[in-house]
C-alpha cells in the first residue's frame, strides 16, 4: 500500500489526513498481519517436525489451520478494500511496460463524452439552484434527495399492500377478486360479440339495399374516385342498368341503315353505337350489328354518364345543350350521342365548363369539355372550329351525318375539314395538340385537299382521338354504304373515347389509311 | 409475407388512455394515430360460385389518403393450430393506387360493408415486427358518409395485435406475438378472433396505476 505519490521519496513522511487514517485503522491492520505470519509461520514449523521426525501429519490438524491463515487473509484484504479507494497504486518505475499508458493514468481529465454527459447531469441537477449560494443549494439537493426517497418509500408501500391484496407471495391464490354482477357480465358479452363480428365479418353494418344509395356527399378521398349518376348509384361499368341500354340498342340498330331517323326521346343521347363499330375487325364491310359487351358497357356508361352530366350541368348549358340536341338530331348520326359521351364525361370532371357561344351555328356543345377531357387529344382543336365548319353552311346530308357524328371535341377537325374549309385550320390546331407526331400527319392530309369532304380530317382525328390515321374514308353520299361503315367505325371510335382508354387504342389498330 | 399472426381482444373505452401508456412502454416508438376507412367488397356471380372478399383501406391520416388492398385468407386449422394462441391466416396486402375501387366495381365486386376505424397505433420490431392498434369501430348510416359514422359499440374498442409471417417462420412469429400478449394482460385479454373473451376484471386497477403517477410531486 503506496501512501505517497509516484515522486521521489520525500524527506518526510507525510501525515495522512486524521480521519483517514481513523478508518484505516492501521493498528488493527498490523496487528492482523502479524498474526497471520505467525499463523503461516507455525505451519512451517510444523511441516518441518513432521519431516524430521517422520510423521505422518494429521490432515484435519492441517486443514484447520490452512483454513485459520484463510480467513485471516480475506480480513485483511476485506479491510484494505474499504479505504483503498483513497488510494491509487501507481508503478514506481516507468519502463517500457507502463511508459505509454502512464500519462492516461495520470490525468483527471474526462473523455469528452463523458465530460458532455457529466455537463448536461449537472446542469440537470443544479437547475433550480444555480443562482443561489452554495449551503442553499445543498440544502436544496438535500431537500430533493428527501423527497425522493420518500416517493420511493411510498411506491415499497404500495407493492407491498398490492402484493398482500392479490395474495402475491403467499400459497393461497388472490384472496379478493373483484366480481362482475352477472348483468353487467352479459352486457360485456354482448357488446363484445358485436365489435368482434363487425371488424371481423361487417356484421350489423351492412346497410339493407334499399339505402345503398349514395346520397350525401362523398368524403374527399371518394370524391375523385367515384362517379355517381342520377340514380344515386356508383356510375361504373358494369353496375348500369343493363335493361335500358339494351333497349335502347335495338333501337339504334334499327336506326342505323336507316342514318336519318330522329335519334330517341329528349335529353337521352343516341347513345347506341352504330353495331358496326363493335365487332374488333378492321373496319369490315357487313360487321355484324351485335355490339360487344364491351360496347354495351360502354354505351350504357355513357348514357348514365350523360344523363348525370346532364343534371349537373348549369342550367343554361343545359338548354344551349337541348338546342342543340335539336339541331343535331335532324341529321341524327347515331354515332352523335356516342361522340358526345365522351365530352359529357369530360363535364363532368370539369365543373365550370363555359360554352362557346358560337354564333348561332351548330355548336358542338361540348367541345370544350371534350377539350378539357384529359384523354382528349384534340381538344384544342374543338375550339373556335367548329364554328368554322359549321357557318361554312355547305352542310350536305352525308357531311350533317359526318358532323353530328363527331361532335366531340375531336370531331370539329373532321368537321372542319369535311366542310371544305383550308386544312390550315387544323394545323393551328394541331400544333396546340399534345401529341407532336400527329401534327405531320395532319398537315399531309390538309395539303392534300383534293375532296374536302375528304375524310382526311376523320383521318385526321382519329389520329388525335386514336394515334391511328385514315379512319375515315370518304363520305360522300354515293359511299353511303362506306360511310356509313366510317362513321360506324367512327362512333365506334367515339365510343371507346370513354373512361377506358384502352379501348380506343385497341380500336385504333383497326383503321388503314386509305 | 404472405401470412400473418392475429390475436383480438375488447378493452373498455375508459380503460384506453391506460392502454396507450403501457404500449407507450412496452413499445419504445411513438403512437401513430389511426383513421383509416375500410371498404369490405364482395365478388360478384360472375367472378365464380364462391364469392371472394377483399378490403379496401384508405388511410385518412395522411395528407393524402393512401390505399391499400387486403385480401384475407382463411385461418390455418388442425391440431398443430390449435395449439398455437395466436390465430395464423393467409393474408395477402399491397398499395394501391385511389383507382382500386373503380376497378373492384368494374370487376363485379359489390360493397358488402365499410368500416371506419379510429384510434391509434404502435409498431415496433421484437422478434417480428408487431403492430398493436386500439381502435373504435365505426359505421356509417348512409352509404360513404364518413362524417356521420357511429360507433357500433361505444363504450368498447378493439385491440388488434398483427404481425406478418411467413409460411417458413410463423411459429416464431406467433410465438413472438403470445408473449408480447402477456405484457398486455393487466389490460385486456387477447385471443383468436371470433373467440370471446371478455374484458379482465382487474382492468380498472391496473388502469388506475397505470395513469397515477404515485404520488410524486414534480421537482
Amino acid at each position: 500500500m503506496e501512501t505517497q505519490p509516484q515522486q521521489p521519496p520525500p524527506p518526510v513522511a507525510e501525515k495522512l489526513n486524521p480521519k483517514l487514517e481513523k478508518e484505516l485503522n492501521l493498528e488493527s491492520l498490523k496487528t492482523r498481519a502479524v498474526s497471520l505470519v505467525k499463523a503461516v509461520s507455525r505451519i512451517l514449523e510444523d511441516f518441518d517436525a513432521y519431516g524430521r521426525t517422520n510423521t505422518t501429519p494429521k490432515w484435519q490438524d492441517i486443514l484447520g489451520q490452512y483454513s485459520m491463515v484463510n480467513l485471516e487473509l480475506f480480513n485483511i484484504v476485506e479491510e484494505v478494500k474499504k479505504v483503498s479507494n483513497a488510494f491509487v497504486v501507481l508503478p514506481k518505475n516507468v519502463n517500457a511496460m507502463n511508459a505509454g499508458i502512464l500519462p492516461v493514468m495520470l490525468s483527471s481529465k474526462l473523455l469528452p463524452e463523458m465530460e458532455t454527459d457529466d455537463n448536461a447531469k449537472r446542469e440537470q441537477l443544479l437547475q433550480g439552484v444555480q443562482s443561489l449560494p452554495i449551503p442553499m443549494q445543498i440544502e436544496r439537493l438535500k431537500a430533493r434527495m428527501d423527497m425522493i426517497a420518500a416517493a420511493c418509500e411510498n411506491a415499497e408501500k404500495v407493492l407491498a399492500d398490492t402484493r398482500k391484496a392479490y395474495g402475491f407471495g403467499t400459497r393461497q391464490g388472490p384472496s379478493m377478486l373483484p366480481t362482475m354482477d352477472k348483468g353487467q357480465a352479459a352486457k360485456i358479452q354482448e357488446q363484445e360479440s358485436m365489435l368482434r363480428a363487425a371488424v371481423n365479418d361487417g356484421a350489423g353494418t351492412k346497410l339493407p339495399p334499399d339505402q345503398r344509395q349514395i346520397t350525401t356527399a362523398l368524403p374527399p378521398h371518394l370524391a375523385d374516385v367515384l362517379i355517381i349518376n342520377d340514380a344515386g348509384k356508383i356510375a361504373l361499368p358494369g353496375q348500369l342498368n343493363n335493361i335500358n341500354n339494351q333497349g335502347m340498342m335495338q333501337v339504334s340498330g334499327t336506326q342505323f341503315m336507316g342514318r336519318s331517323a330522329a335519334s330517341p326521346s329528349g335529353p337521352n343521347f343516341d347513345n347506341t353505337t352504330s353495331p358496326l363499330p363493335y365487332s374488333n375487325s378492321p373496319r369490315a364491310t357487313g360487321m355484324v350489328n351485335a355490339p360487344s359487351p364491351q360496347q354495351q358497357i360502354q354505351q350504357q356508361l355513357q348514357q348514365q354518364q350523360q344523363r348525370s352530366k346532364l343534371m349537373q350541368l348549369p342550367q343554361h348549358q343545359q338548354q344551349l345543350l337541348a338546342q342543340q340536341q335539336q339541331q343535331l338530331r335532324q341529321s341524327s348520326m347515331q354515332g352523335l350521342g356516342q361522340s358526345q359521351i365522351p365530352a359529357l364525361h369530360d363535364m363532368h370532371g370539369q365543373a365550370q365548363q363555359k360554352f362557346q357561344t358560337l354564333h348561332g351555328q351548330h355548336q358542338m356543345p361540348y367541345s370544350q369539355p371534350m377539350a378539357a377531357h384529359q384523354q382528349f387529344q384534340a381538344r384544342q382543336l374543338s375550339g373556335g372550329h367548329i364554328q368554322h365548319s359549321m357557318s361554312q353552311g355547305q352542310l350536305n346530308p352525308a357531311m350533317n351525318r359526318h358532323l353530328n357524328q363527331f361532335s366531340g371535341g375531336a370531331n370539329s377537325a373532321l368537321f372542319t375539314s369535311a366542310q371544305g374549309s383550308p386544312s390550315s385550320q387544323m394545323i393551328p390546331n394541331m400544333s396546340s395538340m399534345q401529341s407532336q407526331t400527329l401534327v405531320p400527319r395532319m398537315q399531309q392530309f390538309g395539303v392534300s385537299g383534293t375532296n374536302p369532304q375528304r375524310s382526311h380530317s376523320s383521318q385526321m382525328l382519329g389520329d388525335q382521338m386514336f394515334n391511328s390515321s385514315g379512319m375515315m374514308q370518304t363520305q360522300q353520299p354515293q359511299q353511303q354504304q362506306q360511310q356509313q361503315q366510317q362513321q360506324g367505325g367512327y362512333g365506334n371510335m367515339q365510343t371507346n373515347l370513354q373512361p377506358n382508354n384502352m379501348m380506343q387504342n385497341a380500336q385504333q389498330r383497326h383503321q388503314n389509311p386509305q | 409475407m404472405s401470412m400473418e399472426c392475429v390475436v383480438q381482444g375488447i378493452i373498455e373505452t375508459q380503460h384506453v388512455e391506460a392502454l396507450e401508456i403501457l404500449l407507450q412502454g412496452l413499445c419504445g416508438v411513438k403512437r401513430e394515430r389511426l383513421r383509416v376507412h375500410e371498404l369490405c367488397l364482395k365478388s360478384g356471380p360472375n367472378l365464380g360460385v364462391v364469392s371472394s372478399e377483399v378490403r379496401l383501406l384508405c388511410d385518412l391520416d395522411q395528407p393524402e389518403p393512401t390505399w391499400t388492398v387486403k385480401h384475407v385468407g382463411g385461418p390455418m386449422r388442425g391440431a398443430g393450430a390449435d395449439q398455437i394462441s395466436v390465430m395464423v391466416r393467409t393474408m395477402i396486402e399491397s398499395k394501391v393506387s385511389k383507382n382500386a375501387l373503380r376497378m373492384f366495381y368494374a370487376l363485379g365486386y359489390k360493397l358488402d360493408h365499410e368500416l371506419l376505424k379510429v384510434g391509434f397505433a404502435f409498431h415496433f420490431q421484437r422478434t417480428a415486427h408487431i403492430s398493436v392498434s386500439v381502435s373504435s369501430v365505426n359505421k356509417m348510416p348512409k352509404v360513404h358518409a364518413i362524417d356521420e359514422a357511429v360507433p357500433v359499440t361505444p363504450g368498447m374498442q378493439i385491440v388488434d395485435v398483427t404481425a406478418p409471417a411467413t409460411p417458413e417462420n410463423y411459429s416464431e412469429v406467433a410465438a413472438a406475438v403470445s408473449s408480447f400478449c402477456e405484457f398486455l394482460a393487466p389490460l385486456v385479454h387477447l385471443s383468436k378472433p371470433f373467440i370471446s373473451t371478455g374484458v379482465v376484471p382487474t382492468a380498472a386497477a391496473a388502469a388506475a396505476s397505470l395513469m397515477s403517477d404515485g404520488g410524486g410531486t414534480t421537482l
